[in-house]
């Protein structure tokens, strides 16, 4: 089963890796969710015993490892957490650049910086100094 | 959606509050705890949302207004169950009634902290997730220059 | 700023939210009377024994005598700024509701600094020190709407949060050293072994950091730039933190630490140096300064620059005056500021050169502010002459140089608070114009409210008595002098008219009238010195700084944005190096198990298998709704694996959690068609370059990196599942311990009880991730 659950999780893994690296956000977020669901997996197959639930009493049967699955509970309600903020950014990238191409995004990001340059407003140092004299 | 979707959403709100109960208050002594106590509670909302659309699911149950205060009274429930112990002189997370200390019990619910810690959790987990729930059941809020761009992309 | 002539104070000053918190300062102010008089109290609370964090406050000397400046000064300015606050949104335009942009943080500020002035331990000092500056950094950027403000509180917050961090790792360094962050146990560990034959070198750069922190935040030359800009904030604020509050929680630490600093001879000179040129450079550049708040911010450095002299001469002597002068500073300068924010609500303008001779309209506000200024220059029958008295006393002991300085720092100190004072009261009554402009000298003054002079005649009067019955003040010092040594003092003071401190403060006075009388003979050398302080000064460093960082800050951004791809695979490569090289480094023969399947193992398999075919169905789709479902059957598929293999719990919450998340996948998903878009400044009506340059290299780039992801993940899994620790007893200890906690289900229990902290910390995600959505989708609306 080691190696089963080795195979499994690397796969999952590598799909993952490769959705991160794709050009549509929608994507880049699937993969996000794809690795830490592998993460899960190899905790929960990093447990120590495998066997009844952990409800005692178990009866003769030895029980799961509780602590990875106390582990595993953890990394799925953050991954959770992960995952909704992640499709928040997602949203919010859409209704406002009205885009999910990451290349698109880049160029939009170059062009507004590039307006912003232009219309640069007054440096720090150049602050008139009488302004922090003329507050009440 | 068809009158069949919004009479089964209407029908299963009750029972998948019981069950959200059932999981929470025998989260000690089965399978469950606060927090998947707290996601059926946001299935059962979420269910609600689409079978009624999210203005008519907020005008139906109104006290989905609260979500964010229920959130932050999880919040201070739990770190006060968590600080409990500190007031007695024991470290932070640590039960209370401690160890060999005799229990009340209302049923087969026993009162300790970390009962009422799981309980604060559940409160939470349910708040925020409800609320991300409106949130996203939306489609986000421009801001003023923004909403310019907008008009002009269209 | 307008003239109003409504009074819209009159219906605003009822606000029960300003009311609520000058109550709760004058009861704290009553509470901290009770807890002075009936000896105090200890709260001590290990409450993260691991760490040896305390939460240890004790209500001494120290305690009491800045927890009754906290509270008390607190009352009066709330008070003011009950009338104060509504005007000010008024003039601005601004709606009411902006007023919980400032009390719910002068109330915090109130309750940090009780905090700080009894707290007892490093970590804690440091944590209120935090709070304090956190506090006033949205205090002083309350007209968030002024560039001027903004970049003001940016700038108190950098500097003093800077500080903090000094002081953080001096006390780290004190911690390595010595075991302890508790201050009197640091301080009889390094008495000890000073006696025993001196420190190291390291608690010395500790203790010379935490002092350093607590001189910033005091506003000592040369870090004392953030104090004049800070005046942008609302009078009020001004009053109560750079009087009373934030720049006395420096010497507050000062004093708190004093038996540290004391065993270190090098940072007790320090001291001393530093507060010599602080009371040198803020005294002259106030006698330059024009706005009313700018003269007494000055005045405000060269003031604290005397009490942290006073800790650098140190002994008996030293401490008990710090510790007076710090109560007779407050009030004085507390009084001062609430006039400067009067006469400006009154005459609409805020520099000295443009009113004057307001003492017959303005007769109370007059009589008032010009006790508080007789306090603040030591002349006799108010509380101000005992704090020279005694600071001439420290100086002349240390030796007569310093004395002769003294009374020169004295006489400065006289010429720029009696500029302040008369340029405002005395003269030709004028509003708004220079000497001889006709339209100020007949322009009316806006009707003053009633508690926008209340509080200052308190405050005059609280200076007064001072000055004739000086028992209780005597005794708040010598109390927090005792605090500050670690044994008792005694301070007895009265008039002697033949000591020489009493001459010493005459020939102040007449200094001080000398310069008074003759502005054009220092005039010029003291703005030349003003305008050397901008051009190369310390604040001009600070600007050149942030604007390098935020320079760099825009590279960097830079790089990152204009290619996401590389920047993750700048995550992904150099993480896989790393793991590499573990692996590397791993002896790896023969530990590869292949491991057995048995019984239920072959759903196992077969639903692994049916997960891996999904996950490769979400990569190469580009549906998104087909990715959603597939992600689902992902979840789904890992969910019942769970059951299968004795996790219920897990089982349980990941398949509800996977509903949740195809549910909000879906939602996201459906808001808009997908597609290709024009950009912005396509849409505009410019061609932009052409974008698929590198497609076709990136065709079978992303899916090798996959594969390679993939196959070294394979390996390292497969490597670590193979070598399970050999510490199998626990598991069955969690099992045999859970029925002592009252439980059935091992995971809950462990979730709930024994790993309690982990999953306090993980719900905190969840909340801080709904914020996070918040923010970005509803601009911070909670509903």
């Amino acid at each position: 089963m080691t190696l089963v659950f080795a195979l499994a999780a690397a796969t999952i893994f590598g799909f993952g890796a490769y959705l991160v690296l794709t050009n549509d956000l929608v994507r880049v977020v699937a993969g996000m969710v794809l690795i830490s669901q592998s993460a899960v997996l190899v905790v929960i197959a990093s447990g120590l015993t495998r066997g009844a639930a952990p409800i005692l009493p178990t009866g003769d049967e030895r029980p799961s490892d509780a602590l990875v699955q106390a582990m595993a509970l953890t990394a799925i309600v953050i991954g959770l957490a992960v995952t909704a903020l992640l499709l928040a950014i997602v949203a919010r990238v859409r209704a406002t650049l009205h885009s999910l191409e990451v290349r698109e995004l880049a160029r939009d990001e170059a062009e507004h910086t590039a307006e912003i340059e232009q219309s640069q407003e007054p440096q720090l140092e150049e602050l008139d100094r009488d302004e922090a004299e003329d507050e009440q | 959606m068809t009158i069949l979707t919004e009479a089964v959403a209407r029908l299963l709100l009750a029972p998948s509050l019981m069950v959200a109960a059932a999981i929470l208050i025998k989260g000690y002594v089965d399978v469950g705890d606060g927090f998947a106590a707290a996601v059926v509670v946001s299935l059962a909302i979420a269910l609600q949302y689409l079978a009624f659309g999210a203005r008519r699911a907020e005008q139906e149950l109104p006290v989905l207004r609260f979500a964010p205060q229920t959130a932050i009274v999880g919040l201070l429930v739990a770190l006060s169950s968590g600080f409990f112990a500190v007031i007695s002189g024991g470290a932070p997370f640590t039960h209370e009634p401690s160890v060999g200390a005799r229990v009340v019990r209302i049923g087969r619910l026993e009162l300790m902290t970390a009962v009422s810690f799981d309980f604060g959790i559940f409160l939470l987990i349910a708040g925020a997730l409800v609320a991300l729930i409106h949130h996203l059941a939306e489609p986000p809020e421009l801001e003023p220059d923004l909403e310019e761009d907008a008009e002009a992309a269209r | 700023m307008p003239q109003q002539t409504s009074p819209p104070a009159r219906v605003a000053t009822r606000d029960p939210l300003a009311w609520a918190v000058a109550l709760v300062a004058l009861g704290a102010f009553a509470g901290c009377i009770a807890l002075w008089r009936t000896g105090g109290g200890t709260i001590d609370v290990s409450w993260a024994r691991e760490l040896d964090l305390r939460l240890h406050f004790s209500f001494d000397g120290i305690g009491a005598l800045y927890g009754l400046l906290a509270t008390g000064i607190g009352a009066a300015v709330f008070a003011y700024a009950t009338a104060y606050v509504p005007l000010h949104l008024d003039h601005q335009a601004r709606p009411a509701r902006d007023r919980w942009r400032f009390w719910p943080w002068m109330a915090l500020f109130m309750l940090s600094m009780v905090g700080l002035a009894t707290a007892q331990d490093l970590i804690l000092l440091f944590v209120l020190f935090d709070v304090t500056a956190v506090c006033s950094y949205f205090l002083i950027a309350f007209d968030r709407q002024e560039r001027a403000s903004r970049l003001a509180a940016l700038m108190a917050l950098l500097v003093t949060g800077g500080g903090a961090v000094a002081m953080l790792i001096g006390a780290v360094i004190l911690y390595a050293d010595h075991g302890t962050f508790s201050i009197p146990e640091l301080a009889s560990l390094l008495r000890t072994q000073d006696e025993a034959g001196g420190i190291a070198t390291g608690t010395t750069v500790a203790i010379g950091l935490i002092a350093a922190a607590a001189l910033i935040k005091s506003a000592q030359v040369p870090l004392h730039f953030w104090l004049p800009r800070a005046m942008a904030a609302p009078t009020p604020v001004s009053a109560y933190l750079h009087s009373a509050a934030m720049v006395a929680a420096g010497v507050l630490v000062i004093g708190r630490v004093f038996q540290l600093v004391e065993v270190a001879p090098v940072v007790q000179d320090g001291m001393l140096a530093i507060g010599l040129l602080s009371i040198a450079v803020g005294g002259a550049l106030s006698l330059t300064r024009d706005g009313f708040k700018q003269v007494l911010a000055y005045s405000t450095i060269s003031q604290y620059g005397y009490v942290v002299m006073l800790y650098g001469i140190g002994g008996r002597d030293g401490a008990t005056a710090a510790a007076f002068y710090v109560v007779a500073h407050a009030i004085a300068k507390s009084a001062l500021f609430l006039t400067a924010g009067t006469v400006t609500m009154a005459a609409g303008c805020r520099r000295l050169s443009t009113v004057g001779g307001l003492a017959r309209e303005l007769p109370v506000l007059a009589v008032a502010s010009a006790l508080a200024a007789a306090t603040l220059s030591a002349l006799p029958l108010t509380i101000g002459f005992f704090k020279d008295e005694l600071f001439f006393r420290a100086a002349a002991e240390h030796s007569t140089l310093l004395g002769v300085v003294s009374v020169l720092a004295a006489g400065l100190t006289f010429a720029y608070t009696w500029r302040f004072w008369g340029g405002i009261f005395l003269g030709e009554r004028r509003v708004g114009g220079a000497a001889d402009d006709a339209a100020a000298a007949a322009k009316p003054l806006a009707p003053v409210p009633a508690l926008l002079t209340a509080p200052i005649a308190v405050l005059a009067v609280l200076a007064v008595l001072g000055g004739i019955v000086v028992g209780p003040f005597a005794e708040l010092a010598s109390d927090a002098a005792g605090a500050t040594l670690g044994h008792d003092v005694q301070l007895q003071l009265a008039y002697h008219l033949d000591a020489r401190e009493t001459w010493m403060a005459a020939l102040a006075w007449l200094l001080g009238g000398l310069l008074l009388a003759t502005p054009k003979a220092w005039g010029p050398a003291a703005r030349a010195l003003s305008r050397a302080g901008e051009r190369f000064g310390p604040s001009h460093v600070y600007e050149l700084s942030l604007s390098a960082v935020n320079r760099w800050s825009d590279r960097l951004h830079d790089v990152e944005v204009r290619d996401l791809r590389s920047r993750v695979a700048a995550v992904l490569l150099p993480g896989g190096i790393l793991v590499a090289l573990g692996f590397a480094a791993t002896p790896t023969a023969g530990v590869f198990q292949i491991g057995s399947i048995d019984g239920t193992d072959l759903l196992v398999v077969a639903l692994l298998a049916l997960v891996a075919i999904a996950a490769g169905v979400v990569a190469f789709t580009h549906q998104h709704i087909a990715i959603v479902l597939a992600l689902a059957v992902v979840g789904l598929g890992l969910a019942t694996v769970y059951a299968l293999l004795g996790a219920p719990d897990v089982a349980l919450v990941a398949m509800l959690v996977e509903t949740v998340v195809t549910l909000v996948f879906l939602a996201i998903v459906a808001y808009a068609p997908r597609g290709e878009r024009p950009s912005r400044r396509e849409l505009a009506g410019v061609a932009s370059e052409p974008q698929r340059r590198h497609t076709h290299s990136r065709r079978w780039r992303d899916p090798l990196i996959g594969v390679v992801a993939g196959a070294a993940a394979f390996l390292v899994i497969w490597g670590a599942l193979s070598r399970p620790t050999p510490a199998e007893r626990v598991v069955d200890e969690l099992v045999r311990l859970t029925p002592a906690a009252h439980g059935r289900d091992v995971v809950t229990v462990i979730l709930a009880d024994f790993r309690g902290l982990d999953t306090m910390v993980e719900v905190t995600v969840i909340g801080v991730a709904v914020f996070g959505v918040i923010a970005l989708l509803r601009r911070g609306r909670t509903w």
